[in-house]
């Protein structure tokens, strides 16, 4: 069991405070049945302002992405700013844009649940909702770029009167068949360890909640076999879900680079376009965990400054890995002197979006450098709250500029034309609404902090003297 | 029989739990008639018990089979029906299977996994259990049959071990 940081403020121990420990959630361990009451607290409390927020973000949903929608259905996609040569424009851009925020879910809770990462413990399941909802929506974009919506079966291999199938030499059909499988594995692997999560609030909810947990925790008790069963079909997933992570990003990068245009036909677009979804994902972890920590009531003993500090320095790796796939893909064509090539990076990086392309950098590189190797910042909420704003930003232009910016520079120079996105902003900003009401709604019905596994971490570190220090050994207990 | 009832001891820490289980199969229960409830996971080997058997691998591996033989059927069953000259590529390309069967041998290993543990576990299920909620603020608990006239020495030895109740417990719905 765990040895609090009191019980080990022995003679001698004065290399590292208790104080210090009490830093780590791993190390300030509280009874289970104080931490389930904290969650519960938290998920029954609102106040106007929150429904305040949730009739906001209804009402944008409501004009924004329905109305717009509708209005894009009735009118036909002449309405959009798409045209020759810009046929993908910000549907797409969004759609890569919120798989990529998808990638976090999976790779923190999965990676570092294989990696037997501790500090993983009290957020895993705050970034697999994320992973969830962000995949809703990139299906949304998916929908909204079809224009004809309603042929949306067409895509479904089944035998047909008109005799057409898939092609699966396209990569928009391996796209479809990667997401399809990435959106029902991460659902699964969600609900999978929030199982023991509704059982304990079943326990503790009356009325129409009682009911609804009882539903969904699916008469889960906690018998031995019942973890055993949970524990190995969660390792199942653990181990399995991360290439399939990594797979509907690269199929996703195909969408692109399997054509032969300047920009696109490239092959290290599959790892680039992995770092780049895990630059966003994790950058829009630290924005989600800012705001759990800030605005849900007794999260600020799960969610530490330890814990941003932690995802801080992932994403400053994250984000030189993806500089240095940035400068490959840069390189390779500057030196290759494809006209084409030579023309579209002219463009980039002096044409009329030459600012645009310029804000990438400073948001993807210099801001992350400047502020994340230092550990005392690391620790900052609000700033890593700046820092996961910013790299969302500089992500999203990314997209902007791989797609509709790219695709203005054709090998038919008389085609060229700037694009002018119209409908697609509203739209946009209903996928963004329609994300955060999910979340918000989810945080006030799921128990957003994995109690169990909370304790289970904090029931496996140990504090022990070595020489002067006072060192954490943790328990390898599965 | 109507002079058996089932006992549940109640603790707060692993340790005595397992001396605990340690006792009862001195006193002739074996680890087939009591169950361990927690809030948390404890493996058999920390609870000294025997390895509960599991068919969800084997069960997923199935699943990934099956996965693997509809991607066939998609990537060279379809254009034989129906061939599409694509670019000059193969009617039957092998390098779009790989994806193809890739994702589809994922969906099912994962799809089945998924499946196995409602199966094994059987869930869900609404029927009446044995279960106190103290369970999931962190105690664990020891569920075992005794008589009637042995529930005396049952209750005696638990406490003695460090339970914090021992009671008679009856199926309820949760």
């Amino acid at each position: 069991m765990a040895t609090t940081a009191e019980s080990i403020a022995m003679p001698g121990a004065s290399a590292k405070k208790p104080k210090d420990l009490h830093e780590h959630l791993m190390l300030d361990p509280r009874p289970r049945g104080e931490m389930n009451a904290m969650v519960m607290e938290s998920m029954h409390t609102t106040s106007k302002k929150f429904w305040g927020v949730v009739v906001f973000l209804a009402l944008t949903i409501l004009f924004a992405l329905l109305g717009a929608w509708g209005y894009m259905i009735a009118e036909g996609m002449g309405v959009t700013g798409l045209t020759r040569p810009e046929y993908w424009g910000i549907f797409i851009v969004d759609m890569v844009f919120w798989i990529g925020i998808s990638h976090a879910g999976t790779f923190i809770s999965a990676l570092l649940r294989v990696m037997k990462y501790e500090i993983r413990r009290p957020f895993t399941r705050a970034a697999e909702l994320m992973t969830t909802f962000g995949l809703i929506q990139a299906a949304i974009c998916i929908f909204l770029h079809l224009g004809r919506v309603w042929l949306a079966y067409w895509l479904v291999p089944y035998p047909n009167g008109r005799a057409i199938w898939p092609n699966f030499h396209s990569p928009l059909m391996w796209d479809f068949m990667a997401i399809t499988t990435y959106v029902i594995a991460s659902t699964m692997y969600l609900f999978m360890p929030l199982i023991p999560d509704l059982a304990m609030a079943r326990d503790r909810s009356t009325g129409w909640r009682l009911g609804l947990y009882r539903l969904i925790s699916l008469g889960f008790t906690g018998k031995a076999a019942e973890w055993k069963f949970l524990k190995t079909a969660m390792n199942i997933f653990a181990f399995a879900i991360i290439p399939v992570m990594f797979s509907v990003h690269t199929v996703v990068s195909w969408d692109f680079a399997m054509s032969t245009r300047p920009g696109w036909n490239s092959t290290i677009f599959g790892p680039y376009f992995v770092i780049g979804a895990l630059h966003s994902g994790i950058a829009a972890v630290m924005i989600v965990l800012f705001m759990i920590r800030s605005t849900m009531k007794n999260m600020k003993y799960f969610i530490r400054p330890e814990h941003f500090e932690f995802l801080g320095k992932l994403s400053l790796i994250i984000s030189m890995a993806w500089a240095y796939f940035f400068f490959n893909d840069y390189l390779v064509p500057w030196y290759g002197g494809n006209k084409f090539e030579q023309l579209l990076l002219d463009f980039h990086s002096h044409g009329p979006f030459a600012w645009v392309w310029v804000s990438m950098l400073i948001c993807n590189i210099l801001i992350p450098w400047m502020i994340l190797w230092n550990k005392k910042w690391r620790k900052t909420p609000w700033l890593m709250l700046v820092v996961g704003i910013v790299i969302n930003i500089g992500m999203w232009i990314e997209r902007f500029v791989i797609i509709p910016v790219s695709l203005t520079i054709t090998r038919m120079p008389f085609t060229w034309r700037l694009y002018h996105p119209s409908i697609e902003i509203p739209l946009t900003i209903g996928t963004f609404a329609l994300f955060m009401l999910l979340y918000l709604l989810a945080s006030r019905l799921i128990p957003l902090v994995p109690v169990w596994e909370v304790q289970e971490g904090q029931s496996a570190h140990i504090v022990r003297k070595v020489g002067k220090a006072m060192v954490t050994s943790v328990s390898n207990v599965d | 029989m109507a002079d058996t009832l089932t006992l549940l001891a109640l603790f707060a820490d692993i340790d005595p739990t397992v001396d605990a289980i340690d006792k009862l199969h001195s006193m002739g229960i074996t680890d087939e008639k009591m169950d361990v409830i927690s809030g948390i996971p404890f493996n058999e080997e920390v609870l000294g018990r025997p390895d509960i058997p599991t068919f969800i691998p084997r069960l997923a591996m199935g699943g990934a089979m099956i996965g693997f033989i509809v991607a066939l059927f998609l990537i060279f069953g379809i254009p034989g029906l129906y061939p599409l000259n694509v670019g000059g590529q193969p009617v039957f390309p092998i390098p779009p299977f790989i994806i193809i069967a890739f994702e589809l041998t994922m969906l099912g290993l994962m799809g089945t996994a998924f499946v196995g543990l409602f199966l094994a576990g059987h869930l869900p299920t609404y029927e009446p259990k044995l279960y106190v909620p103290e369970l999931s603020d962190g105690k664990i608990a020891l569920v075992f049959p005794c008589s009637v006239e042995q529930q005396a020495e049952f209750v005696d030895a638990m406490q003695s071990l460090g339970a914090e109740q021992v009671r008679p417990v009856e199926a309820k719905t949760l």
